[in-house]
C-alpha cells in the first residue's frame, strides 16, 4: 500500500497526460497541482474531485470520514442517474466531533463501517478521507483493511483529503483508489469479444442511456462504466474488457492508461457530443474491438448504424436551420468540451463567434482551430462588460457555458444555455444533439432576454448600466487609440501569470534582454509559470511571436 | 368498528371503514338505481372528446360552474374599505350570509355586514319598513360611522327606490339627517361582483362629492398634488394595498387609497374584536375630489367609478391588474409622471431583482402552456406576465368577461409570438374550461379554489391564484403587485412546476433516477 504522497507523485508522473509529458523533471515533481492564490476564489478540493468521480457508482455506500462540512456539502449534488440502486444517494458520514479530533476518529470510522454493513449490506463501502482526520492522523487505510477482513467485504479507502490539491487531482486519486483496490479483484460471469469499458463518463442526466441503445444494437457490451450508473462488481471485473473509451475528460486518464499497461486494454479518447464525434467514437470502438479479435463484420454493422442515425439526426435538425440562420454563438466552457461542442453547433448551422480556451490545452486549441479555421476566435478570458459589448454589437446571440458563468451571462443579459453538469437535459449522442438544438432554439427565442436587456423605463438614455459599460469601453478604446504610449503601457500590463503576478511587459523585457527561447528560461528570469503553469501556453505563444514589433492588443481585440 | 369515544376518527378515516363502505355500496345498489358501470365509464370518456366539446360550447341557457360571484359581494367588499362603515344590504338576509361566509372563508377573518331581512310580505308590499327598521337597528346596535347600502335581487325586482327609502328613513328618525348613508343598486342579475364593486364605490364617492343626495352642497374641486388609488375587487387586497402604500411612501407620493380594506380583512388577535378597522376616512373620501388624478389597478372593476371621477376634472388612469416587469414599469411610470416623483433607487433595485429572478428560472416556464380563468383584469395581468416569460396562456376564460375585454385580450395575444395560439373565452364557465382542458391540454391551470375539481378531473395541475382561495391559507397576505408581488407570482408558478417534476419522478427504483436535489 503506497503512501498518499507517493500516490500523488505517481499521478504527477502519469505519462498518459499530455501536459505532464511536456514538462521537465523539476516541473513534474512540482506536479500539476495548481498552487492556489491565497485570497482568490478557487474551485473544488481534492476530496470533492474524488467524491464526484466515484459517487456515480450506484450500489456502493459512500462514507465520508470527516466533520459534517464535507458530506453535508457534497451529498447528492450531481445529476448522475442510476438504473438501479439509490444507495449512492444516501448520505453517509462519520460526522466527527471534538472528541474525535482530540482522541482520534478511527474507532468511530470502524463502527460506522460496521453499521453500514449491518444495515445496508452493500457490495462495498468506499471511505473518503477528509482534511481533519488526515491532519489528526487517522489511518483510514488501516481501518479499511481491518474492516475489510473483519466483515469480509471490500472496504475501499479513497485517500484524497481536500488540502492535497485541486478537484482534478482528486479525480485522479479516485482513479488510483480503483486501480489499487478494486479493478481486477473479481471475474465476470462470462466475456465476449464485444466487451468495452467507458472511463470518465458519469451518466449525468442519464446521458449514457442515450448512447447505450446504439451499443446494444451493435451487440457491444459496456462491461464497466467508470463510474456513471456503475456497479461495484462491474468495476472489479473491468480488467476483462477488450477495449476502452476514455470519454473526453482528462480526469481519469491514469485509469485508462494503467489498465492498458496492466491488462493490455487499448483505449482511445473520444466524445459522444456532436453527431460526427459520436460517429467517430462508434467507429473507433468497433476498430479497437476488431483489432482485439472481434469479427470484421462489426465495422459494416457500425457503419450502417451510423448512416441511419446520422440521417435521422440531420433530418430532425433540419427544420431548425432557417431559425438559426445568421445566429451567432459564444461558447464559454472548460477544456476539451470546447472543440467537441464547436463541431456540434456548426452542424446545427450556427455561427461560432468565439470560444473560451482558458482551460484548454494546446492540443485542444489546435483542434478548435481545425474546426473553426485558423482565425478562430479564442478567448482567454472575458468580463461581463465585454460579453455585453459582443452582444450589443450583435456579434453574439447566445452564450453556451457551464453553470459557473451562468450568472455572468445573466447579469450581462445574454441568452444562455447550460452545457455543464447541473443542466437538466442530456446532450449526448445523436438524440442529445437534437435536444441541444431544440434547447438552443428555445433559449434564443425566449422573450425574457429582451426584458432583461431593456433598461428600466425611468433610466435616462445613456444612464443605464448597459450604456455606461459601452461608454466606458468606448472611452478606454478612444484614449488608447489617441495615446500610443498609454496603449503600449496597457498592452504590457496584461497579466500573463496569475499565480506569480507577472505581466506581459516583464516577460517581453526578459526575453529581449536575455534572448530567452524556452518557457523554463522565462520562468528562471521572471518567475512566470512558477505556479499552476496554466500560463505556459501563453508564454509559448509570446515566445513564438518574437520578434514582433508590436503584439496585438489584448483580450477582445485578439478575439476579433 | 363504528365511531368510538376512545378513538374518535375524523371524516378522512371514518367512512373508509368496512361497515360504512358496505352501507354505501348497499345504498347505491338498492336505492340509487345505479347505471351499468361500463356505461358510466363510456360516457365519462365521451365527455372528454371534441364531439362533446362541440355540444358543450353550443350550450345556450345553462351555466355550469360559473367563475364569478354576484354584485352585492363586490359592494360589501368595497364598503368595508371605509372607516367604521357597516355594509347594509337591502334585501333578503340569506344572500348576506353568503357574502359574509365567502369573504370569511377567503380571508379567514370575521366579516361584518347586515341586511334589511326582507321577507315575503316585504316582497309584496315593498321593503320600506325593512329599510326604516334596519337602518335604525344597525345605527343603534353597531354604531357605525357610515352605513353603505346596496341591494340584493329581491329588492331590485320589486323596484325599491333606495334614494327615496333612505330619505324617508331619515325623516322617520332611523338615523340623523346628516348621517352618511351612501347607496348603490346592485342587482345580481346584471354583471358580477366586479360590477358591484364599481357601483358601490361610485355610490360612496358620489355621495361625498355631489352633495350627499341633495342634503349638502356639492364639493368644489380645489386641485392639489395628491393621487387617489383604487385597487378594485382583489383577493390579495391585504398584501397588495400594503405593498402599494410602501411603494408610494418610497417614492414620496401623497395619496389616498379609496376603499382600503387591507386592515379590516387582517385584524390582529389581541383580545379586542374589531368590527371595523382601518379604512379610508370619510374625510379623505370627500377630499379625494381635490386629487390630481386617480389610478385604478383594475379597469373592469372601476369603469363607472372612473367615469364619475373623470367628470369631476381629474385625470384617470386604469391598469389591468399589472403583474411582471413591463406592467409594473408602466404603473410606476404613470405614478411618476402624474406626481413628478422620481423612481427611487430602492425600487430600481427591486426591479433588477425581479429581472434577475426571471433570468434564473425562466427556462422552466418558457414554452409551457397555461389555462387561466378568473376576473377579467386578473386574467389580463397574468396572461401578460406569462407572455413576458415566454409561456403561452393558451386558454383565458372569464365568465364575467365582456366584449371589450375580449378585444383587449386579443390585442395582447397579437403583441407576442407566444400569443399566436392563444384563445380568449368571455362569458364561458368552468364546464367549458373542462372541455378545453381535455381537448386542448395545457401544462398548468391558473385559477381559484374551484379549479381543484378541474385539476382532479383533467389531471391539469392547478396553480391557485385568484378569488376565492378557500382551501389554502394566508395567500392574501402576500402581494401580487409591484416588483415584489410579481416575484411572489413567479415563485407560486415555479413551486408548482417543480412539485410536478418531483411528483413525476418519485417512484422508487422506477422514475426516481431524476428525483433530484438540485433543480
Amino acid at each position: 500500500m503506497s503512501s498518499l504522497s507517493a500516490t500523488i507523485q505517481d499521478v504527477f508522473n502519469e505519462p498518459g497526460c499530455g501536459k505532464n509529458a511536456g514538462k521537465s523533471e523539476a516541473e513534474r515533481k512540482k506536479g500539476c497541482t495548481k498552487q492556489l492564490q491565497p485570497g482568490g476564489a478557487a474551485g473544488g478540493c481534492a476530496f470533492d474531485g474524488a467524491k464526484v468521480a466515484l459517487q456515480p457508482l450506484t450500489d456502493v455506500a459512500h462514507l465520508v470520514h470527516g466533520p459534517i462540512a464535507c458530506e453535508g456539502n457534497s451529498w447528492d449534488n450531481r445529476g448522475a442517474r442510476s438504473s438501479g440502486s439509490d444507495l449512492w444517494r444516501t448520505g453517509f458520514t462519520t460526522d466527527i466531533n471534538e472528541t474525535d479530533v482530540v482522541f482520534g476518529g478511527e474507532k468511530r470510522l470502524f463502527k460506522s463501517i460496521k453499521e453500514i454493513i449491518e444495515k445496508y449490506d452493500p457490495p462495498a463501502v468506499f471511505v473518503y478521507q477528509t482534511c481533519v482526520p488526515a491532519m489528526t492522523g487517522d489511518d483510514i487505510n488501516a481501518v479499511c483493511k481491518a474492516a475489510s477482513q473483519k466483515f469480509n467485504k471490500p472496504v475501499i479507502p479513497v485517500n484524497s483529503p481536500g488540502f492535497v490539491g485541486p478537484k482534478n487531482l482528486g479525480n485522479k486519486l479516485a482513479g488510483e483508489a480503483l486501480l489499487e483496490h478494486v479493478i481486477g479483484t473479481e471475474e465476470p460471469d462470462f466475456t465476449t469479444p464485444y466487451d468495452i469499458n467507458i472511463i470518465g463518463e458519469y451518466n449525468l442526466v442519464g446521458e449514457l442511456w442515450q448512447v447505450k441503445p446504439l451499443l446494444d444494437e451493435l451487440g457491444i457490451r459496456i462491461l464497466s462504466c467508470i463510474s456513471g450508473d456503475g456497479r461495484y462488481r462491474e468495476v472489479a471485473y473491468s480488467h476483462r474488457a477488450r477495449a476502452a473509451m476514455m470519454v473526453c475528460s482528462k480526469a481519469m486518464i491514469n485509469v485508462a492508461r494503467q489498465m492498458e499497461e496492466r491488462y493490455g486494454i487499448p483505449f482511445f479518447e473520444g466524445s459522444f457530443y456532436g453527431i460526427e464525434d459520436t460517429s467517430d467514437s462508434l467507429r473507433e470502438i468497433a476498430r479497437l474491438l476488431i483489432e482485439r479479435g472481434a469479427p470484421d463484420e462489426l465495422m459494416d454493422r457500425t457503419e450502417a448504424l451510423i448512416a441511419r442515425e446520422e440521417a435521422r439526426a440531420w433530418a430532425a435538425i433540419e427544420p431548425y436551420k432557417p431559425r438559426f440562420a445568421g445566429k451567432k454563438v459564444l461558447l464559454i466552457t472548460g477544456g476539451v468540451k470546447s472543440w467537441s461542442v464547436v463541431a456540434a453547433l456548426q452542424e446545427a448551422g450556427l455561427e461560432l463567434v468565439g470560444t473560451s480556451v482558458k482551460k484548454s490545452t494546446k492540443e485542444d486549441k489546435e483542434r478548435i482551430k481545425e474546426l473553426m479555421g485558423q482565425d478562430a476566435h479564442l478567448i482567454e478570458d472575458m468580463t461581463p462588460r465585454e460579453m455585453y459589448k459582443m452582444l450589443k454589437d450583435a456579434r453574439a446571440d447566445i452564450m453556451l457555458s457551464g453553470g459557473k458563468s451562468q450568472f455572468v451571462a445573466l447579469k450581462a443579459a445574454m441568452p444562455w444555455l447550460d452545457i455543464n453538469q447541473e443542466r437538466n437535459h442530456a446532450y449526448m449522442g445523436y438524440v442529445g444533439m437534437v435536444k441541444l438544438v431544440e434547447e438552443i432554439d428555445k433559449s434564443l427565442y425566449n422573450p425574457m432576454w429582451e426584458q432583461l436587456r431593456r433598461p428600466a423605463p425611468w433610466d435616462e438614455a445613456g444612464n443605464s448600466w448597459q450604456a455606461k459599460a459601452t461608454a466606458q469601453n468606448d472611452a478606454e478604446a478612444a484614449v488608447l487609440a489617441a495615446d500610443p504610449v498609454r496603449a503600449e503601457t496597457t498592452r504590457r500590463a496584461r497579466k500573463i501569470c496569475f499565480c506569480k503576478s507577472v505581466d506581459l511587459g516583464t516577460i517581453e523585457d526578459a526575453i529581449a534582454a536575455h534572448g530567452l527561447t524556452t518557457v523554463d528560461s522565462v520562468r528562471e528570469r521572471t518567475n512566470a509559470s512558477g505556479g499552476c503553469q496554466a500560463c505556459t501556453g501563453r508564454i509559448t505563444d509570446i515566445l513564438a511571436a518574437r520578434p514582433r514589433p508590436a503584439a496585438p492588443p489584448p483580450l477582445l481585440d485578439a478575439a476579433e | 368498528m363504528t365511531q368510538s369515544a376512545d378513538n374518535v376518527l375524523d371524516h378522512f378515516e371514518l367512512f373508509r371503514g368496512p361497515e360504512y363502505q358496505e352501507m354505501l355500496a348497499n345504498k347505491k345498489q338498492m336505492f340509487e338505481n345505479p347505471r351499468d358501470p361500463a356505461e358510466v365509464e363510456r360516457i365519462r370518456e365521451w365527455a372528454k372528446t371534441p364531439e362533446y366539446r362541440e355540444k358543450n360550447f353550443a350550450r345556450e341557457a345553462l351555466t355550469v360552474n360559473p367563475a364569478k360571484a354576484c354584485q352585492p359581494l363586490g359592494a360589501v367588499f368595497a364598503a368595508v374599505g371605509f372607516e367604521g362603515t357597516m355594509p347594509f344590504v337591502h334585501g333578503s338576509q340569506g344572500c348576506v350570509a353568503y357574502y359574509r361566509s365567502h369573504l370569511s372563508r377567503h380571508f379567514k377573518e370575521p366579516s361584518s355586514c347586515v341586511s334589511s331581512s326582507m321577507t315575503e310580505d316585504a316582497a309584496v308590499f315593498g321593503g320600506l319598513n325593512n329599510m326604516i327598521d334596519g337602518l335604525a337597528n344597525t345605527y343603534a346596535m353597531y354604531k357605525p360611522k357610515m352605513i353603505a347600502v346596496s341591494t340584493t335581487c329581491m329588492a331590485e325586482v320589486i323596484g325599491d327606490d333606495l334614494n327615496a327609502f333612505i330619505k324617508t328613513s331619515k325623516e322617520k328618525g332611523s338615523v340623523p339627517a346628516e348621517y352618511d348613508v351612501p347607496f348603490a343598486h346592485t342587482p345580481a342579475f346584471v354583471g358580477s361582483h366586479v360590477t358591484g364593486y364599481d357601483n358601490a364605490l361610485k355610490g360612496i364617492i358620489e355621495h361625498f362629492w355631489d352633495g350627499k343626495a341633495g342634503t349638502a352642497p356639492k364639493l368644489e374641486r380645489q386641485p392639489n398634488g395628491k393621487i387617489n388609488f383604487i385597487g378594485g375587487f382583489d383577493g390579495y387586497t391585504v398584501g397588495n394595498t400594503r405593498e402599494i402604500k410602501r411603494i408610494f411612501d418610497l417614492m414620496g407620493v401623497e395619496y389616498t387609497v379609496l376603499a382600503d380594506n387591507s386592515d379590516v380583512f387582517d385584524t390582529p388577535t389581541d383580545g379586542e374584536f374589531r368590527m371595523y378597522d382601518g379604512g379610508t376616512t370619510l374625510e379623505d373620501a370627500a377630499n379625494a375630489i381635490h386629487a390630481k388624478a386617480t389610478i385604478s389597478m383594475q379597469q373592469y372593476c372601476t369603469e363607472k367609478t372612473l367615469a364619475l371621477i373623470q367628470g369631476h376634472g381629474q385625470e384617470v388612469v386604469a391598469f389591468n391588474h399589472p403583474v411582471g416587469v413591463s406592467a409594473t414599469d408602466d404603473f410606476l411610470m404613470a405614478v411618476s409622471r402624474i406626481t413628478g416623483k422620481e423612481i427611487p433607487e430602492a425600487l430600481a433595485r427591486e426591479r433588477g431583482r425581479l429581472v434577475d429572478a426571471i433570468g434564473d428560472s425562466s427556462a422552466h416556464i418558457h414554452g409551457k402552456k397555461f389555462a387561466i380563468y378568473g376576473d377579467p383584469d386578473l386574467c389580463y395581468g397574468l396572461a401578460a406576465f406569462l407572455l413576458e416569460l415566454g409561456a403561452e396562456p393558451t386558454h383565458v376564460l372569464a365568465t364575467n368577461g365582456t366584449k371589450p375585454w375580449e378585444e383587449k385580450m386579443k390585442a395582447l395575444f397579437a403583441s407576442s409570438p407566444f400569443g399566436k395560439n392563444c384563445q380568449v373565452y368571455p362569458g364561458k364557465d368552468l364546464w367549458h374550461m373542462r372541455s378545453l382542458l381535455f381537448t386542448e391540454p395545457v401544462d398548468f391551470l391558473i385559477g381559484n379554489t374551484y379549479g381543484k375539481y378541474l385539476e382532479r378531473d383533467t389531471g391539469t395541475p392547478l396553480i391557485r391564484i385568484g378569488f376565492p382561495i378557500f382551501d389554502r391559507h394566508h395567500k392574501h397576505r402576500y402581494p401580487v403587485w409591484g416588483y415584489q408581488g410579481s416575484l411572489n407570482v413567479l415563485v407560486t408558478i415555479l413551486d408548482k412546476i417543480f412539485d410536478e417534476i418531483d411528483r413525476n419522478t418519485n417512484v422508487p427504483s422506477k422514475t426516481d433516477y431524476s428525483f433530484d436535489i438540485i433543480r
